[in-house]
């Protein structure tokens, strides 16, 4: 617990930064290798939305991807962090 | 005397000092303008890099833009060469060797990349360039910053803004050009008809530009940057580093330039603080090796500078190893480095391999959905699509033929199917065969496409033909 305390964490907007820039990363190889094997115009019988070009759907493609990434990545930083301490271990001291 | 003994105090304090500016809220960095070397081998760096980013788009190869991403035709066009999605894992390979250059650079010789190359670098040197030109050198922007504000001030603040944000646009406009064809996208624009996507990313990329290379700046490279995190793994004692050699330089301390520093107890570093003023990232680089340090070697030419004006040898901050630094001969020729160059020339070898045997046809067969088979004049008939694609520049004659079954009959186009350059045709072809030839519901058959012109040109693809089955 104590190296926890003393860990210093990086300044949130910062953390968001770092985020969403490594989840853009991994979007964007997502895209590609996703769009290299499926293309969008194949896929227009099974879609609701068939009238979509294939430019927006590579555009829309990645900004899920990014979501997807960026929602994990949000996930994975939160959950590093330590845990808020039980309340009633709080009172508990070393004397 | 006084100097000798305050030094590791000064020391302990800059360091923790920088230590703590980590995580701190960040303050503004106003790095000096710095002549030398190393700033020449920036400039021309950037301007080589720049150059081709903001040129090649308006370069032509027969008939088509020389570099164009065709993202709604699915190809990619460089210079002589055109990608199709089945290209695809020559662009992994690619992928591939620029990794294993960068491990092996970093390896040899440091963050050349950082310091040189990075998108991040060689953009926050333009919008630094163009911040200096408008509001000064660093003490005029310091000064210009903490002054209240005035008309001069947002006047200096609008020019300098108006700059930044149209050479971020033209990014944006020029990073849209490699995906639409440079001119149509300039006409377009022109006319303000741009699609809605065209428009988006120009705005996303040019505000990007001018967020990264505007404000954030180093602020990336400390804590967005996976390179900079994972670079330390790549380095060992064999590899450049800029470095200040304590050994020369302790106990630091300013003198008159007469001076003996031999006289005064005094190493060479006089303290004048140039190498942490020039420095984009804002640390020192006395404090010895730091994950901030980004290998810009600005350090380097602000030393040597003031070094020659002292009259003491150059080199007091220099690339070097640490190896060399205690004294031992550096390596070049290591487990490491030939690892990496071993690696580097097998995949470049795989890579150049595949590109030179790429077949300049493809095809791709699918079934015809409708119906399994059906029977016609006693025999079971198969009806097949085939996409033919010519990946030749220019237009080509293919013929198709069939076989797997013995006395299979096919009907197809009857003569050769011509394909313009880059495109594809779609031919159906009907297979018939007998149902004493077919013991299972399934038999194996295989498709030829072959060039007219030239036999040796060919690709064969499997399918499927069913039937009733026994």
């Amino acid at each position: 617990m104590e190296l926890l305390a003393k860990t210093r964490w990086m300044p949130v907007p910062q953390r968001f930064g770092a985020v969403l820039w490594l989840s853009f990363l991994m979007a964007t190889a997502a895209t590609g290798v996703f769009f290299s094997i499926l293309d969008p115009d194949d896929l227009r019988y099974c879609v609701p939305f068939p009238e979509v070009s294939r430019m927006a759907a590579y555009s829309i493609g990645f900004f899920l991807f990014w979501l997807l990434t960026a929602v994990s990545g949000v996930l994975a930083v939160t959950f590093t962090y330590p845990p808020p301490p039980n309340p009633d271990e709080t009172p508990h001291s070393n004397g | 005397m006084d100097d000798t003994s305050t030094a590791p105090k000064a020391k302990a304090t800059a360091a923790s000092s920088v230590e703590q500016s980590l995580y701190e809220k960040r303050e503004k960095i106003y790095p000096r303008e710095v002549h030398g070397t190393f700033a020449a081998l920036r400039v021309t760096a950037v301007s080589v890099l720049l150059g081709l980013f903001y040129g090649v788009c308006w370069l032509r190869w027969d008939g088509h833009q020389a570099v164009l991403f065709d993202l709604p035709a699915r190809k990619f066009y460089v210079f002589g060469l055109t990608f199709w999605p089945q290209d695809f894992l020559l662009l992994t390979l690619l992928m591939m060797l620029a990794a294993l250059s960068l491990f092996f650079f970093t390896a040899l010789a440091g963050r050349l990349w950082c310091g040189y190359a990075c998108p991040q670098t060689v953009w926050t040197e333009v919008f630094l360039w163009m911040e200096r030109k408008i509001e000064g050198n660093r003490l005029q922007q310091m000064k210009l910053d903490k002054a209240p504000w005035s008309a001069r001030k947002l006047r200096i603040k609008a020019t300098k803004q108006f700059a930044w944000i149209a050479f971020s646009l033209w990014t944006g406009f020029t990073f849209v050009a490699y995906f639409t064809p440079a001119t149509d996208l300039l006409a377009k624009t022109a006319a303000l008809s741009l699609g809605p996507w065209e428009t988006f990313w120009m705005l996303f990329y040019g505000f990007a530009t001018y967020g990264n290379a505007g404000f954030m700046r180093e602020q990336v490279c400390k804590y967005m940057c996976p390179y900079a995190r994972f670079q330390s793994a790549m380095f060992d004692k064999d590899t450049l580093i800029v470095s200040y050699d304590e050994a020369r330089g302790e106990p630091r301390g300013s003198r008159r330039p007469s001076a003996d520093p031999k006289e005064l107890g005094l190493g060479d570093c006089i303290n004048c603080t140039m190498c942490v003023q020039v420095c984009p990232t804002g640390i020192d680089i006395r404090d010895g090796l730091q994950y901030e340090c980004i290998g810009c070697s600005a350090c380097i030419d602000a030393c040597d500078d003031v070094m020659e004006r002292m009259n003491y040898p150059k080199g007091l901050i220099r690339y070097t190893t640490e190896h060399a630094l205690e004294g031992k001969p550096t390596r070049i020729v290591r487990a490491r480095t030939i690892i990496y160059s071993v690696l580097l020339l097998g995949v470049a070898g795989l890579f150049f391999y595949l590109l030179g045997s790429r077949a300049p046809l493809g095809l791709d067969i699918m079934r015809d959905r409708n119906q399994l088979y059906r029977e016609r004049g006693g025999l079971i008939e198969n009806v097949y699509m085939l996409k033919v694609l010519n990946l030749r520049d220019a237009e080509r004659a293919f013929e198709i033929t069939a076989a797997g079954i013995d006395g299979m009959l096919v009907d197809g186009p009857g003569e050769p199917v011509r394909v313009a350059g880059g495109d594809v045709a779609e031919v159906p072809v009907v297979l018939r065969a007998s149902e004493s030839e077919l013991p299972e519901r399934s038999t194996p058959v295989t498709f030829t496409l072959r060039a007219a012109d030239d036999a040796s040109v060919s690709v064969t693809e499997g399918a499927k033909f069913l039937g009733p089955g026994r």
